[in-house]
């Protein structure tokens, strides 16, 4: 009862300051239908359950004035294009006062010359490639450390701890499978391992099973799938079913997300992925937190990458809006120079990338995801493969 | 090269072959009777494959069952698209000159509506569930249970329709429509009758590869288009509304899919398959089994 | 119409849209530069496929392909001449492609360009993935406007092509292909040079369309630039426009591209099922097509 009547209490203060002050308008594009839609929902959950959190806790802090906080988004039909003109709307014609990224590396390429014109600062978060790299710092920041650049060289090093000396190599031919593919070929040579099989496959593929006869020929340590998650899918069953017994199996795009233990279940035991996010982590005390409201809120679990990234940037947004108000350009030099408490631990940004988290490697260890590299970021020693069951 | 000859690789294709088959059959029906564009196609699969979602994750009931309920459904809601919306394309003397772009616009039309609506009820999450994938080992190479399953119930259904069409009075009707439309209504086949029956087998069938594709990959509201396109392939190179051709068309694409691969680069896989699909169309304008009165 | 009345038309609405960079902010000059792509590419898919009854299911290819050819000269050409190369190298590859492929008509031409245009896509990802490229961020290119004009020209263009053909010579015997094929011949029309010419004029216009949209988003992904949703609107916008001359096409773009504004900015939660489902009630309740509607109310009004 008591419970009851704090949160009546809690929800009246925060209607009170509310009526007193104008919501505060955030406004994104989020890829709901086209090629993206399926990877995507996870982004606009963690957006939703962080403005749903905000919102019951009284408002977001605006320098001091608590204010609710109201989206307006539109669907970009996971068309850069499209993106382009949904933020040109949202800035001049909605006047949003905040916004948040779109979802995917070549939407945030490609809103990156819209803000930049028009001075907008936007934390990104589900994008990943060196290319960005290439853009002007000062109104766009990426939280993430997955640049595979840096991910091939840690994954490497992990091999090479493994006692691995040859290793297969299947890749999606989408974008950002080859470009990790381009960084890893010479991080694995610089390692001395061999590599015994190298090949690519397209995106529609259907059955892997006589690309994974080649790789079981081919007898490697360990087999990388640089795959996407539909293919990861294609990837796993083969790989069960015609018996590919390696103990270091390295999954890219797939394993991160729920419906990938739905259907694999223990199965899934020690398979290698990226991501530099758990739960576990207990020097990052809100990441718990965090999953559980998640859970609580959409009734699956939140992904390892896109929903803890997504709901990072809404929470450096957050503490930047607390200090510096609305102000474009004080919101800027807030975002660039504070260090912010984030459910990932802590975010500094220096250009457009954050220095303060470094590239790990992951590992499905009992239903969940464990970071095993580096040796001082991990939650769990990496495991041998336990045999298909 | 002893590779090729593995059973491993085989019973892949074969696998595959069922699939794409399967996959296909409803649209053959569709397409083959009407020349209706049928776009929703996939949509119609990915429907079933919630449908199986669903009875499966609420009462644990799987899509070996799930499946009649789905062949009902679908069919049902073929009837409707069909009386509803097809009819009046066939009927409209100012539609029926640009049959297929017409079509396409309507049933495009539907697949949005289809995706949208199942998106907005249940987002765009992937949803899957484990079931039958016990891994089975026949001979020197192993297979999981639900594959298998695929493959027979896809061939029993090829099977079951071409049989129906040739002994059945409907089956009979029915291909005499595909073969020769006008001459079909001169014998005093009930036109519309026909067609209402051919779609809702169509979608039916559809709805119950959906339902069994389900086991394999995991569903999402998008996930329709592939098999929508899978789907046109496999049924042009077999030549339209030709049900054994159509199991000739799958066979072809995964035979490249499985020993293309084996024998080039996976990389290959795509270029491969769309390459020999307009390698015989360009041979055979009418596929590898379709007779010329098809084209008008 | 007679061609000066046309003549004048074309150019006071091209002069029209030539002010609205000056008046309007990115978002208006962004919709309209969407309503001239859309006119653009469907005024080109009319002169194959209105004019000859060859639906093409893969007009995605040229845009794609253009945006490719400009991709591989970014850095080395002026944008306008990656532009008119883009055009070239489109053009020529419907020389190359189109003589086998127009022998099959019907259902399986509907199929096959289709198919096309996923084999070429497929064989651009390959090529990209074998430079060791990953989606190329195209940076330093040509501002907003810039691309608007140029799109603008296009499509002026691809109206006055669409005008010429369908009033020519070529233009009837076109038509008598899609009539009967077989009679065409006896009359002596020369049939598979005339469609071919018909394919390759219909794929120069996209080429250079994509070469110029691609500079838009600054990211060329195979994917997203052959995109099949972009062969489906086209035929979707022919159809809604009704008709096999400049009118229908131009008709068909503004309602589209207007009627999404509205429903994504009002409705954002279910604009997509209103879409379909207009689209559904139109090919029904306006077989015509627009064009169509409105000719026949003229002829009504006497």
């Amino acid at each position: 009862m008591k419970k009851l009547l704090t949160a009546i209490a809690a929800a009246l203060a925060g209607s009170i300051a509310a009526e007193a002050a104008e919501p505060v308008k955030i406004g994104f594009s989020e890829s709901k239908t086209g090629l993206f839609a399926q990877a995507a929902t996870s982004q606009y959950q963690s957006y939703n359950l962080w403005r749903e959190q905000v919102n019951a806790a009284g408002g977001l802090d605006v320098a001091g004035t608590r204010r609710m906080v109201e989206f307006v988004s539109y669907d970009d039909q996971s068309n850069p294009g499209k993106a382009v003109q949904i933020y040109e709307k949202l800035i001049t014609d909605d006047k949003v006062d905040l916004l948040l990224a779109p979802w995917g590396t070549s939407l945030h390429l490609a809103i990156a010359g819209v803000i930049e014109r028009y001075k907008f600062p936007v934390v990104g978060n589900t994008a990943a490639s060196v290319q960005l790299r290439k853009l002007k710092a000062g109104n766009i920041w990426f939280p993430t450390s997955l640049f595979p650049d840096r991910q091939s060289e840690v994954l490497a090093a992990l091999l090479k701890d493994r006692g691995v000396s040859s290793a297969a190599l299947v890749t999606n031919q989408l974008p950002y499978t080859q470009e990790n593919k381009s960084f890893v070929v010479p991080a694995l040579k610089k390692a001395g391992i061999e590599l015994v099989l190298n090949e690519d496959y397209p995106p529609d593929v259907k059955d892997l099973t006589a690309l994974l006869n080649k790789v079981k020929n081919a007898k490697p340590d360990a087999v990388l799938a640089y795959t996407y998650p539909a293919d990861a899918v294609l990837y796993m069953k083969g790989a069960r079913e015609i018996g590919l017994d390696q103990q270091t199996q390295v999954v890219l795009l797939g394993p991160q997300y729920d419906f990938f233990g739905k259907i694999f279940g223990p199965a899934r035991n020690g398979i290698l992925t990226m991501g530099h996010w758990t739960p576990a982590r207990k020097d990052w005390p809100s990441a718990r937190a965090f999953a559980d409201a998640f859970k609580a809120r959409w009734k699956t679990d939140p992904d390892f990458l896109d929903a803890p990234l997504a709901y990072v940037s809404a929470e450096i947004l957050q503490q930047a809006v607390a200090r510096a108000g609305l102000d474009k350009d004080r919101l800027r030099e807030t975002v660039a120079g504070t260090t912010f408490a984030t459910i990932n631990g802590p975010v500094r940004f220096e250009g457009v990338m954050n220095v303060a988290l470094p590239t790990m490697i992951s590992q499905i260890q009992g239903g969940t995801q464990h970071i095993v590299w580096p040796p001082r970021e991990r939650t769990a020693e990496a495991i041998a493969k336990p045999a298909w069951k | 090269m002893a590779d090729l000859l593995s059973g491993q690789l085989l019973i892949a294709a074969l696998v595959l072959a069922g699939i794409y088959g399967l996959v296909a059959l409803g649209l053959n029906l569709i397409y083959g009777t009407m020349r209706l564009l049928n776009v929703a196609h996939g949509e119609i699969l990915m429907l079933g494959g919630y449908l199986a979602y669903w009875c499966f994750t609420l009462t644990g009931v799987g899509p070996i069952w799930s499946m009649f309920l789905a062949l009902v459904l679908a069919g049902g809601f073929g009837a409707v698209v069909y009386r509803t919306l097809c009819r009046r394309v066939l009927r409209s003397a100012r539609l029926i000159e640009q049959i297929e772009a017409n079509s396409l616009l309507v049933l495009f039309g539907v697949s949005i509506i289809l995706q949208n609506a199942i998106a907005l009820s249940f987002t765009a999450t992937a949803r899957a569930y484990p079931y039958l994938d016990d891994i089975v080992r026949i001979g020197g190479f192993q297979v999981t249970a639900d594959r298998l399953v695929v493959l027979g119930i896809g061939l029993a259904l090829c099977f079951a329709v071409i049989l129906f069409f040739r002994f059945s009075g409907t089956g009979l009707a029915i291909r005499a429509l595909i073969e020769q439309p006008d001459a079909a209504h001169l014998v005093g086949v009930d036109v519309e009758r026909m067609r209402t029956i051919a779609f809702a087998l169509g979608f039916g069938i559809a709805g119950v590869a959906g339902c069994l594709i389900s086991m394999l990959e995991q569903v999402s509201p998008f996930m329709g288009f592939p098999f929508t396109i899978a789907a046109f392939i496999v049924i042009i190179l077999g030549g339209l509304g030709n049900i054994a051709g159509g199991l000739a068309g799958a066979a072809v694409l995964a035979l490249i899919e499985v020993y293309g691969v084996a024998l080039t680069s996976a990389s290959m896989r795509s270029i491969l398959i769309y390459g020999v699909f307009i390698a015989i169309l360009v041979w055979r304008p009418q596929g590898l089994f379709g007779r010329r009165s098809v084209v008008r | 119409m007679s061609p000066p009345c046309f003549a004048a038309l074309l150019a006071l609405s091209a002069a029209a849209f030539a002010g609205i960079p000056f008046l309007a902010g990115d978002y208006a000059i962004g919709v309209a530069l969407n309503l001239l792509m859309w006119i653009a590419l469907t005024q080109s898919w009319v002169v194959l496929s209105a004019m000859t009854g060859y639906v093409s299911l893969g007009h995605a290819v040229f845009f794609g392909a253009g945006a490719y050819a400009m991709v591989l000269c970014f850095g080395s050409l002026p944008f306008w001449a990656s532009v008119i190369v883009a055009g070239g190298a489109t053009g020529l590859l419907a020389l190359v492609v189109g003589y086998p492929c127009l022998r099959v008509r019907g259902p399986y031409f509907v199929i096959l360009t289709f198919g096309l245009a996923e084999l070429v896509k497929f064989v651009v990802i390959n090529i990209e993935a074998a430079l060791g490229q990953f989606g190329r961020l195209l940076f330093g290119g040509p501002g907003l406007a810039e691309i608007f004009y140029v799109v603008l020209a296009l499509a002026a263009a691809s109206a006055a092509i669409t005008y010429s053909v369908r009033r020519s010579r070529f233009g009837a015997g076109l038509r008598a292909i899609r009539e009967n094929e077989e009679a065409a011949e006896t009359l002596g029309i020369d049939v598979a040079r005339y469609k071919v010419l018909a394919f390759a004029l219909s794929a120069v216009v996209p080429g250079m369309v994509g070469a110029a949209m691609v500079m838009r988003t600054t990211y060329f992904e195979p994917l997203d630039l052959f995109n099949p949703i972009t062969s489906f609107t086209i035929v979707s916008i022919a159809i809604i426009g009704g008709g096999d001359d400049v009118p229908g096409p131009v008709y068909g773009a503004f309602f589209l591209v207007l009627l999404q504004e509205m429903l994504w900015a009002n409705w954002p939660e279910i604009y997509m099922i209103l879409l379909g489902a207009l689209l559904v009630a139109f090919v029904l309740g306006v077989p015509d097509g627009i064009h169509g509607r409105i000719a026949s109310w003229r002829r009504a009004r006497g």
